[in-house]
């Protein structure tokens, strides 16, 4: 079903039979207009097939350019560097070298070098940086990185990231506060590619938000270098709500344990998304008193953070906590029945011996609960 | 003057208004889909869609596909399911009472068995036989539930009962998915960082004459026949044109039920899918913009215009009759279910834009066209020949077919699915014949369904039931 | 050493041919699953590299039919752009011997595919 299914109804002329003759256009006029609408058509259908015909005429092109491509790659990659002697070239054909003036194939051919450096490490991804900077592409990126479109600023940044052109990394560092939010995200992956931990400095001056794709993209580009310590205990006070989440998930990924109890203050933040991303990370780094911290706060929250909680105690609930998950399993939402059961199931022998000794655990739905949480355990 | 040349030309004044209104529609809508599709295709043109792939902070998604009567083809259709690229993945099957051996089959084929499993019913519906999971790992992301016929509603709430996840994706089972469709998907809801998105809404495409291997499409071609060749075309133009443009007002109304994903929770706070409708995916929709409207949180419906989702169209004119019809009875329904929101300024857009397009160019164009052609006709017979009469109408079907062609462009420079050149030339044929052969009959079929609402309204409660097949076919 | 290698992206595809070959393997590629449990009937070879986002079928079901028909022997090596925890738990479950994570050197899986070479322990 969908909008426009309708076509301009062609009752639209039926008026026309009824209408003033003052408002009826002169015969040679309605001709005109329909003369141009056919001009407009065929205007139309004549752009695109020549559109086409480019297109695949391109695309003819495109093949034998990427075997050409492909085979100066593969030479790249697996170019022996035996005669120890420094800066030797990666050998390019005169025709390779003759197609580099043409700008689609550059294109062509920078896209493929992204595309197998994505997938590749080692002395074979230096070959290519290698063979990168021989054909002196990185000139390119910088000149698109002047472009006043923001969608080609953006494709240079990534461009120069990916060849991990450390040089410019200060000609980037300005856009990571850029007002365009796709130029932003691209440089501050950069950067974070670049200078690794060190390089989420960007978090300190921030004013726009982080998108949570962005944050995937940058937790991403984090997994791919070591671990270093740093200071993340202003950005968990930063007025930026989402530079406190990106903290919160970096403390989590990053076992640091130290900030437990900071990471208790997000419980009170004014943003319901930071005191989310709070209990989830409570739920992989906690101490014994954690689970008191959440249940002291329990009724003040929204189902969401409350359901969020009662799943948390899967991994931090104890034996203390067992009168407060039996409470739940009066509540009203089956959610949180499951839930509160599932937590204390988790708890262990005394949890789970509480769940089947429960008054109203022979009844529905406790019953078909506790068989499923059984099944669980089994698996 | 006399009161009847008074009636007459509040009559064809008002006619008069209402499609230069539609005209100005189709010119607004061109050009923001120009200007959303530009940014799109800008935005994502280097993204890195398996970032998420790869992810652990990728959101959680639970696929929903219900199956009735599937035996022959559900085997396949759940491995390619298996197969989509995504990770933090369940694929739920609701096997919705049906009489075939869908059931055995995927038993047997995945290694089955019967878990015990509490079904939370958090949206009411038919009860649940039983709830499958696999004895190989390989499948450890297949749930199958097992329960009593309900129609296709009701086995979506279903679904959405079981899912765990926070994000579900419905599709019909016999639909052909690209493998990267749910990375694309689950984009936009990642994206926003001040309205929460709480469904988006992919393409469906017509999959007729394509070839199709092992649930996966494997080479794109122009249906060969004529009637999913016009339906090519009207694709096209309702989700290169129009979807996109009211996605950049954000006034989207209208997921279609074959490739969507919704926000879990906020489907649930809804109350599900409604089982009493045959539009129950645009009612769903409405309902949930609506909920968003009246607390006053930001939200957005979102929808990706690449080429995901691929689907057999009717071939016959009965099937599509009864399709057409359908629709018809279920934009009626969903329209007269909301129709709190007329011009109400408290649903902002929603009430003063969207839902006031939808009554006056989806439900009154075909009853306006309808009464036009027949008052014509009459004219015709008894009045004079007017040759003005017959300019105006050549004018209004060019422009419809300019229309077309504009849609054939969009398509020809976005995505470009059909490389031959005589296919697109093809493409343009049926529009210009599309609105002496076609439409007509799309008109009359929108004229059946008000006709067999307004009989049903009478005998509202013993709306039969007998499961979606061959519905579903039809969409 | 006879090797499958199955990929869906032609270009790492063309560079892992290339590679192996070098090392003095014979080299069967595929880019799509189905094709590859095929190939691997046809071709029985003694390893195989595959990807696991790959048309048709996944990887990790290519693991669970090579080690059904082979229980003993033909060793499988997963190179995967998916490097999450369950994932890789998931494929060792399965059955696979190996796992590189994309990036990968090629010349470090150069390595560990000799590892698997019989000829060469023996």
């Amino acid at each position: 079903m969908g909008t426009l299914f309708h076509f301009l109804p062609i009752n639209l002329l039926a008026i026309t039979a009824f209408l003033p003759n003052a408002l009826i256009i002169k015969l040679h006029y309605q001709a005109i207009v329909i003369l141009f609408i056919i001009c407009l058509m065929i205007a139309l259908l004549t752009y695109m097939l020549f559109y086409m015909y480019f297109k695949s005429k391109h695309e003819k092109k495109h093949v034998k350019w990427r075997i050409i491509s492909d085979l100066l790659i593969r030479k790249a990659v697996f170019y022996d560097d035996d005669d120890e002697e420094a800066e030797t070239l990666i050998p390019v054909t005169k025709r390779a070298e003759k197609l580099m003036r043409n700008k689609h194939f550059r294109a062509l051919l920078t896209a493929e070098i992204l595309s197998a450096k994505k997938n590749i490490t080692g002395t074979s991804a230096e070959n290519l940086i290698h063979l990168y900077q021989q054909l002196n592409l990185e000139k390119y990126a910088l000149k698109n990185l002047k472009s006043r479109y923001w969608y080609i600023k953006a494709k240079a940044i990534q461009e120069l990231t990916v060849m991990e052109m450390k040089e410019f990394q200060t000609l980037l560092y300005p856009f990571t506060n850029n007002h365009n939010e796709l130029v932003r995200m691209e440089a501050q992956t950069a950067i974070v590619q670049f200078q690794g931990f060190e390089g989420l400095r960007f978090l300190d001056i921030i004013i726009y938000p982080i998108s949570d794709w962005q944050q995937i993209k940058l937790l991403q580009q984090l997994s791919n270098v070591p671990p270093v310590y740093i200071d993340i205990d202003g950005w968990l006070k930063s007025a930026n709500s989402s530079v406190v989440v990106f903290a919160l998930k970096l403390a989590r990924n990053y076992h640091r344990f130290e900030l437990h109890d900071l990471i208790l203050s997000c419980l009170d933040h004014p943003n319901p998304e930071v005191r989310l991303q709070a209990i989830h990370c409570l739920c992989e780094m906690y101490t014994d008193e954690t689970s008191d911290q959440l249940i002291s706060r329990f009724l003040k929250e929204s189902f969401r953070h409350q359901l969020a909680m009662i799943k948390a105690m899967q991994n931090i609930g104890s034996e203390k906590d067992i009168l407060f998950l039996l409470s739940l399993l009066d509540d009203d939402n089956h959610e949180m029945k499951l839930s509160a059961a599932r937590a204390l199931a988790s708890i262990g022998k005394s949890g789970l011996t509480s769940l089947q000794d429960h008054v109203k655990s022979a009844g529905y739905p406790l019953n078909e609960i506790l068989m499923q949480i059984k099944g669980e355990l089994a698996a | 003057m006399s009161w009847q040349t008074f009636i007459l030309h509040v009559f064809t004044y008002g006619i008069l208004l209402y499609s230069l209104l539609l005209l100005i529609c189709y010119i607004l809508i061109g050009s923001f889909s120009i200007s959303e599709t530009r940014t799109y295709l800008n935005k994502n043109s280097f993204t890195d869609y398996r970032v998420l792939a790869s992810s652990t902070e990728a959101p959680s998604i639970s696929v929903l596909a219900p199956a009735y009567n599937e035996g022959a083809t559900i085997i396949e259709n759940v491995r390619s399911l298996l197969s989509l690229h995504y990770n933090n993945l369940e694929v739920i099957i609701i096997n919705d009472g049906s009489k075939d051996d869908t059931l055995e089959k995927l038993i047997n084929a995945y290694d089955l068995f019967k878990v015990d499993f509490f079904v939370n019913e958090q949206l009411p519906t038919k009860p649940v036989k039983g709830v499958y999971k696999s004895h190989n790992p390989v499948y450890r992301k297949l749930i199958v539930v097992d329960k009593e016929n309900g129609g296709k509603a009701d086995a979506l709430n279903v679904g959405v009962n079981v899912a765990q996840n926070n994000y579900y994706v419905c599709i019909d089972v016999d639909c052909v998915l690209e493998q990267d469709a749910l990375l694309k998907l689950a984009k936009p809801f990642l994206e926003n960082t001040t309205q929460r998105v709480i469904a988006a809404g992919g393409v469906v495409r017509i999959a007729n004459s394509c070839q199709i291997e092992g649930g996966r499409l494997v080479k794109v071609n122009l249906a060969k026949q004529f009637l999913p060749r016009v339906q090519t075309l009207e694709y096209i133009r309702a989700f290169l044109l129009s979807r996109m443009a009211w996605t950049r007002l954000n006034g989207l109304l209208l997921i279609s039920g074959a490739f969507g994903a919704f926000d879990r929770d906020i489907v649930i706070k809804c109350g599900g899918y409604n089982p009493n409708t045959v539009g129950e995916d645009m009612e769903l929709v409405v309902r949930m913009r609506r909920y968003m409207e009246e607390r006053n949180e930001p939200y957005r419906v979102s929808f990706i215009p690449d080429p995901l989702c691929w689907t057999e169209a009717p071939s016959t004119f009965k099937i599509l009759g009864r399709q057409r019809n359908r629709w018809t009875r279920g934009t009626i329904e969903t329209l007269r279910i909301h129709k709190k929101m007329f011009f109400n300024p408290r649903y902002g857009l929603l009430g003063m834009l969207s839902y006031p397009y939808w009554l006056f160019f989806e439900f009154l164009a075909p009853i306006i066209e309808f009464v036009g052609t027949i008052g014509l006709i009459i004219y015709c017979l008894t009045g004079p020949v007017n040759w003005s009469l017959f300019m105006i109408m050549l004018g209004v079907l060019s422009i419809g077919i300019l229309y077309s062609i504009f849609a054939i462009m969009m398509e020809v420079l976005t995505y470009n699915q059909y490389r031959n050149k005589k296919d697109i030339l093809r493409l343009v044929l049926v529009a210009v014949l599309e609105p002496i052969v076609f439409h007509p009959f799309v008109v009359w079929s929108a004229i059946r369904g008000n006709i067999d609402l307004l009989r049903k309204r009478n005998s509202w409660g013993e709306m039969t039931r007998q499961g979606f097949v061959t519905e579903k076919k039809a969409q | 050493m006879k090797i499958l290698v199955a990929e869906d992206d032609q270009l790492m595809l063309k560079m892992l041919e290339f590679r192996l070959k070098k090392d003095g393997h014979e080299v069967i590629v595929t880019h799509d699953g189905r094709e590859a449990l095929e190939k691997i009937n046809d071709f029985q070879p003694d390893l195989v590299i595959t990807d696991i986002m790959m048309p048709y079928l996944s990887g990790l079901e290519i693991i669970g039919a090579v080690k059904k028909k082979y229980p003993t022997g033909t060793p499988v090596i997963i190179l995967s752009g998916m490097g999450q925890e369950n994932v890789v738990m998931e494929a060792f479950q399965l059955g696979a011997d190996d796992y590189i994570t994309k990036p990968f050197s090629p010349n470090e899986l150069s390595v560990r595919v000799r590892r698997f070479d019989m000829s060469i322990v023996k």
